[in-house]
């Protein structure tokens, strides 16, 4: 008995070695042969911790990604579902603390933004191997907003995987023509009480919401762009914060509460006790329609003073233990054929992280073919009026002075 | 000796797990709250974090708030649950239907429950259809808000509609355990109905009620999903203001987090306190 629990347990402790290589060590990686890092990689396992919101991206992440690692690759993609992408930071800053440095947990998040700011602040990104990716040619770096994360410079931390930009929605059968502009939707909600809210700040859509309204009170965004300047932010704030207060009596609850989450927001409208959703995904309204959340009346679009656009990414930690399979992994999302499954509407609908006219002449008239949803705006007449995001302190600045001055 | 030791060798997987797992965390959450983080660069452990949160008026706010759901919910679920008590001790046709009836919530996670709430009492949920068929409201924003409000309304329906059998259960065993022989003898001897049961009944089962009802305290004062799913954006439950501390993309808050968890901590533990002093004056009767 007693032998047979050794044998087992030193067989356990030392399988993950026989099957693939540990490649924690991503100087190794570096500049490597894509060849060599594909068979340290092969048979290994990868454990990626996204934001797992949406069914439709939910399933094109395990089962069209997972199987292409799967069958070609042979590595095991197990996808972790997170409310809230801190959560996954949170797990390596830990690891992090307690010395963990070459088996962390998570080998991959979804990201952008603040949390991007944090990883590269407290150094938990492995950075410098965007080169050693053979799709990598695929990415504009040039492109100011690729390169940069929210004002941040990306350094090779992470690589792009789409890009999004804000829109709103409303049922043409409740509304006959929605308000096109910011100061327009202001005039809206206080002619009609009671039928618009926006979720509370941190929300990730409800603070986009609330910058939308911050660029117009600071009269557009071009004072806004660099470093986090407190005396321009003082005069903005201000303005916003009045604007915020004043339309307060004329939303949803009489804002005594707003919704704490974008799901919520969603729920208000698909029963019809909110005019108006948004969201930072426009294909999410598409989505809607198709899985019956919303009726097909309901469509998108943007405003004519602009929305708010970005790019999001995939980053590995500085303690993967799977940084092999990890770089497959990326590579394979960059790859033209997985970037054209994902904007397909019924998939995901989403807008490429590359350049499609880099991509083959067949992919890149298969692009030109797909038909969008119609629920969903165009994303090139959405990009006619697109704004840049500030940088990452503005932002924080902006949330925590919504949640003192607004609300409170 | 050999006994006591094997006693505790036998106790040591559970207790391992118990002091790493739980013990450990603490420890770790104390050392956080005390601005003591170094891979964020805080090395001089103080007292700030926990003088900026006691001295935030957004916590103590979510405090009172936290309190009035706990309190509410536990004295309103201890005398549903006493009262239903009283009638399922009776026999009557129908008793054991009416007692798995009873009984049946017990087993519905608190999550789905939540979600429940959400679907009957929101202002676009069944109640509120219902309302409007009748013609008694046009629109959604005219049916009383329940859920996401400010008072908490809807939290509190969930945990006392979870909470009163939890203690109705012990509180009729309870019952069963004493028998009504005692409240036959005052009755012989002159005493009303009420008078039995409020000085003959009541004294026997209190100690059972108030073990229960701390529980049922410490529980709802530390949950966090129902207030997440069920409350205002302003004021948050304590947990989740905790929570949203903890998930602030600005890692200096990390601190402030934690002392908010250990406040959280420090009063189940009280309530752990008063619990078995509880049982304990019970057990020396």
């Amino acid at each position: 008995m007693r032998p047979t629990a050794i044998a087992l347990l030193t067989l356990s402790l030392s399988s993950p070695a026989l099957v693939h290589a540990d490649t924690s060590d991503g100087s190794a990686l570096i500049g490597q042969d894509w060849d060599t890092i594909v068979e340290m990689a092969r048979g290994g396992e990868v454990n990626w911790f996204m934001w797992g919101g949406s069914d439709t991206i939910n399933r094109y992440v395990s089962d069209y990604v997972g199987g292409v690692l799967m069958d070609d690759y042979g590595i095991t993609l197990n996808r972790i579902g997170l409310t809230d992408t801190t959560e996954a930071i949170n797990i390596v800053l830990g690891e992090k603390e307690a010395g963990v440095t070459d088996a962390g947990a998570v080998d991959m998040i979804w990201i952008n933004g603040e949390n991007f700011r944090t990883m590269k602040q407290a150094g938990l990104a492995w950075c410098g191997y965007t080169e050693t990716l053979p799709n990598n040619v695929l990415i504009d770096w040039s492109n100011p907003a690729i390169a940069n994360d929210f004002g941040v410079p990306v350094d090779g931390c992470e690589v792009p995987w789409n890009r999004a930009q804000f829109a709103f929605a409303y049922d043409t059968a409740r509304t006959d023509s929605p308000p096109r502009s910011i100061p327009e939707l202001l005039d809206w909600i206080r002619a009609n009480p009671g039928q618009f809210t926006y979720p509370a700040p941190p929300d990730f859509n409800g603070a986009v919401f609330v910058r939308h309204v911050f660029y117009h009170a600071a009269g557009g965004v071009e004072g806004l762009l660099g470093d986090f300047d407190q005396a321009r932010y003082d005069a903005a704030a201000a303005a916003t914060w009045d604007i915020l207060n004043e339309i307060e009596p004329f939303l949803w609850r009489e804002g005594a509460t707003y919704p704490t989450s974008i799901t919520q927001l969603n729920g208000l409208f698909a029963n019809q006790e909110v005019a108006f959703t948004f969201d930072y995904d426009p294909s999410q309204f598409g989505l809607g329609v198709q899985s019956g959340q919303y009726p097909e009346t309901v469509m998108s679009y943007g405003l004519t003073d602009g929305t708010i656009g970005n790019t999001n990414y995939t980053i590995i930690p500085f303690n993967s233990p799977n940084k092999a399979a990890a770089l497959v992994l990326q590579n394979v999302l960059l790859s033209a054929e997985a970037q054209l499954e994902k904007a397909l509407p019924e998939v995901w609908g989403t807008v490429p992280g590359i350049e499609v006219d880099r991509t083959s002449a067949e992919i890149q008239t298969a692009f030109a073919g797909i038909e969008r949803h119609p629920s969903v705006v165009d994303p090139t007449e959405l990009a006619q009026n697109a704004l840049p995001e500030l940088q990452a302190g503005w932002i924080s600045a902006i949330e925590q002075g919504w949640i003192e001055n607004v609300g409170r | 000796m050999s006994e006591h030791l094997k006693t505790l060798l036998r106790l040591a997987p559970a207790l391992t797990v118990i002091g790493l797992l739980f013990f450990g965390g603490l420890v770790m959450g104390l050392i956080r709250s005390v601005n003591y983080m170094p891979v964020i660069g805080l090395t001089q452990p103080n007292l700030d974090a926990y003088r900026a949160v006691l001295s935030d008026p957004d916590f103590l706010r979510s405090f009172g708030l936290t309190l009035h759901i706990s309190l509410t919910s536990t004295i309103l679920s201890a005398v549903l649950a006493v009262s239903a008590a009283l009638l399922l001790r009776r026999s009557f046709a129908g008793r054991r239907l009416a007692t798995f009836l009873f009984q049946l919530n017990l087993t519905v996670p608190h999550l789905v429950g939540a979600i429940g709430i959400l679907y009957l009492f929101s202002q676009s949920g069944s109640f509120a259809r219902l309302a409007h068929a009748a013609a008694l409201i046009d629109r959604p924003a005219e049916f009383p808000a329940l859920v996401y409000d400010p008072n908490a309304i809807g939290i509190i329906l969930q945990y006392v509609w979870k909470e009163v059998p939890f203690i109705g259960v012990i509180v009729l065993a309870n019952m069963q355990a004493i028998g009504q022989d005692y409240e036959a003898v005052a009755r012989s001897l002159g005493a009303t109905r009420w008078q039995a049961i409020r000085h003959v009944l009541l004294p026997q089962i209190w100690p059972g009620v108030l073990s229960a009802s701390v529980i049922v305290f410490a529980f709802t004062f530390g949950a966090y999903e129902i207030p997440a799913l069920l409350g205002a954006s302003y004021p948050a439950a304590l947990p989740v203001l905790a929570y949203r501390s903890y998930t602030d993309v600005d890692l200096a808050s990390r601190p402030e987090a934690m002392a908010m968890a250990m406040v959280i901590a420090l009063m189940s533990a009280a309530m752990i306190l008063i619990y078995t002093r509880a049982a304990r004056r019970r057990g020396g009767r």
